[in-house]
């Protein structure tokens, strides 16, 4: 069944195509056209991008020039102003039309231009925001050449200390360091490390450093050398949520270590002192010395009194022209009579008066009177006056033999004054006590005269005549005399 | 039944959008290790401190702004940013440079340390006088400090 509507259409759709033959080359034509314009702006843009060098990921041709550059920070340089300097890293960089350029990191603006001064770009501002980082761009123009991204807190440089002193302290034999640095009053960078350099001046490479946080630094006097000259010179770098690079040094201080001390040398003070204490001493010796016999040693040592120097020193010293001796020989010329015992004074002075010679036994009996007698009561026992008995009977008094001659000791005779005494008047004596070896022995009378008044008994033992004095002294007395002539 | 659910088709899931922004912060405190906070947001903040005495009889009351806006738990972050962005307002104030320039140190760097992402609108206060806006910026300072030394401690203690 022929379908007009299906016909309209197909009649329509006929009637139409040369005209959507047509519509169909335009649009053909036209994206063709397209086509190539955006093929042309692509390759042209390629070739612009390559002429100018952005060189972001570092991908440089060989006739591009290096604009790196490096740049430090400096915080609170002029009171609340910071510094940013720049340079570039290659001198041979014509920098005629250069600029730098920084964005971000700013307060209140988007970017700030550096300021120029011969080769160096820098920047004086308080806009810097401190927290974050910025972007620092070199542009030629309007054209961006090269940027780089930074935290200004990681590029601080210190100020350079200065007023580096030495003071050296005898006492403490060691050197106090100081130095001041102007970031003691900042209110950003104050933490700080500070490089302590110093070195003997004629070693000029051996610097020796020491690394510290505060401004003073005690270097020992006996880690440097004696008599020595030093340089000395300090730096510092930011430490904590400041960081960067070292500051310049400071200017040089220079010190001279003194001379060490010889064995020998001694302080002033200590000299005089052990001077004066040399001759303290000195002195003190010699006054020991002379002082010693008379006062020192009495008080020290003193001596115990002898009982023969006190007697001495009581008795009457003799006459000079005396001489006291008790060789027998000196008394030679004195009549030595043997004395049988102790006679009373009137007895002797009756015997002296009456006439000579008296028979001898008779008078011995008198004498014996008192005493104890027996058969062999020494008969030997005789008086001798020193008239009749003189000449040579005293020669025969040999000392050491007193029994030949029986020489009683008469206490008061002296052989000088013996011829005296026997001139005038016989002596007294009482008290006469006899030695036991003038009764053992015989004694051979020089004169027959002697013989008869001698009667000596050699087997009598000597005894002693008893004095009559007391019933008491008579019983000591014999005791005594027993006890002696028994030993 | 169509109209019904064509409603919570089309009607809530707007909500959701209109609410969504109350509920999340667009900030990101970056800073809580306190570094950045003090070594020179608190240098700008004690300067600021000298100033504040000069306003030693500003009355006690409480602006409305702080009933709003305070440093609650977990809204740190919002109330910083909200502050920091007041403070941008009295940058206009006929102040002293140096004054001027510690409060952009302050608002500039806590917007920065925190992050935030959108924008809010700018508002333009009411005229006050100069008295009373000396007294509200040396409140909205002491506000900032406090809460900020409230979330370096709160991360130490972490």
């Amino acid at each position: 069944m022929y379908d007009p509507t299906k016909l309209l259409c197909q009649r329509t759709c006929f009637a139409r195509s040369p005209l959507l033959r047509s519509c169909f080359h335009s649009w053909g034509l036209r994206m063709t056209i397209l086509g190539t314009a955006f093929g042309v702006v692509f390759c042209l843009l390629r070739v612009v991008s390559g002429e100018s060098g952005y060189a972001q990921n570092g991908d440089l041709e060989d006739a591009e020039p290096d604009y790196s550059f490096s740049c430090y920070s400096q915080l609170e340089v002029s009171g609340s102003q910071h510094l940013l300097r720049c340079a570039f890293e290659d001198p041979d960089v014509n920098s005629t039309h250069l600029r730098l350029e920084i964005c971000e990191g700013l307060l209140d603006i988007k970017c700030l231009n550096f300021s120029k001064l011969q080769e160096i770009y820098f920047i004086k501002t308080n806009k810097f925001l401190l927290i974050g980082d910025s972007k620092i761009c070199v542009k030629l123009g309007q054209r961006i050449l090269t940027c780089r991204k930074m935290n200004i807190v990681q590029i601080v440089k210190p100020e350079a200390p200065f007023d580096v002193r030495v003071i050296y302290r005898e006492e403490a034999n060691d050197f106090v360091v100081t130095f001041n640095t102007s970031h003691l009053q900042k209110k950003y960078v104050k933490n700080l490390i500070h490089d302590v350099a110093y070195r003997q001046e004629k070693n000029e490479d051996d610097w020796m450093h020491v690394n510290l946080s505060s401004t003073t630094l005690t270097l020992l006097q006996r880690k440097l050398q004696p008599d020595a000259m030093y340089e000395i010179k300090v730096r510092s770098i930011p430490t904590g949520y400041y960081k960067g690079f070292w500051s310049e040094w400071s200017p040089s201080f220079h010190f001279r270590t003194p001379e060490p001390k010889g064995p020998g040398k001694m302080e002033p003070v200590l000299l005089i002192v052990s001077i004066l204490s040399f001759f303290s001493v000195a002195v003190m010796v010699i006054l020991a010395c002379v002082l010693w016999k008379k006062r020192i040693k009495p008080i020290i040592w003193p001596s115990l009194p002898d009982h023969k120097k006190t007697l001495e020193h009581l008795c009457k010293k003799p006459k000079k022209n005396l001489t006291v001796s008790f060789n027998p020989e000196s008394f030679l010329d004195c009549q030595i009579h043997k004395v049988d015992g102790i006679q009373a004074r009137d007895e002797v002075e009756g015997f002296l008066q009456d006439t000579f010679p008296v028979p001898l036994e008779e008078s011995e009996n008198q004498r014996f009177g008192g005493s104890v007698q027996g058969p062999n009561w020494p008969s030997k026992h005789a008086v001798i006056t020193p008239k009749t008995f003189r000449g040579d009977a005293s020669r025969r008094c040999l000392a050491g033999n007193g029994s030949v001659c029986g020489t009683p000791v008469l206490p008061s005779s002296r052989s000088p004054d013996c011829r005296e005494g026997g001139k005038n008047g016989p002596h007294v004596y009482q008290g006469l006590l006899l030695g036991p070896g003038t009764t053992n022995a015989t004694l051979h009378p020089p004169f027959p005269f002697q013989s008869e008044i001698l009667t000596l008994n050699p087997a009598a033992q000597g005894q002693l005549l008893l004095t009559p004095l007391g019933s008491n002294q008579e019983e000591a007395y014999v005791t005594m005399s027993s006890f002696y002539q028994n030993q | 039944m169509v109209h019904v659910s064509f409603r919570y088709i089309f009607g809530i899931p707007p909500l959701i959008l209109v609410l969504l922004p109350v509920a999340s912060s667009d900030c990101e405190l970056e800073g809580k290790s306190g570094e950045e906070y003090q070594n020179v947001i608190m240098v700008s903040l004690n300067d600021l401190d000298r100033i504040r005495e000069n306003y030693s009889n500003c009355l006690n009351n409480e602006p409305n702004f702080f009933k709003k806006h305070s440093c609650d738990d977990d809204k740190e972050a919002t109330f910083l940013k909200t502050a920091a962005r007041k403070l941008k307002q009295f940058l206009r104030m006929n102040i002293h440079e140096e004054f001027k320039t510690h409060l952009q140190i302050v608002s500039q760097g806590t917007l920065q340390l925190l992050n935030c992402t959108k924008k809010e609108e700018k508002k333009s206060s009411k005229g006050q006088r100069k008295q009373d806006e000396m007294c509200f910026l040396m409140i909205l300072l002491e506000k900032i400090k406090t809460c900020w030394n409230k979330i370096l401690s709160g991360t130490k203690e972490h």
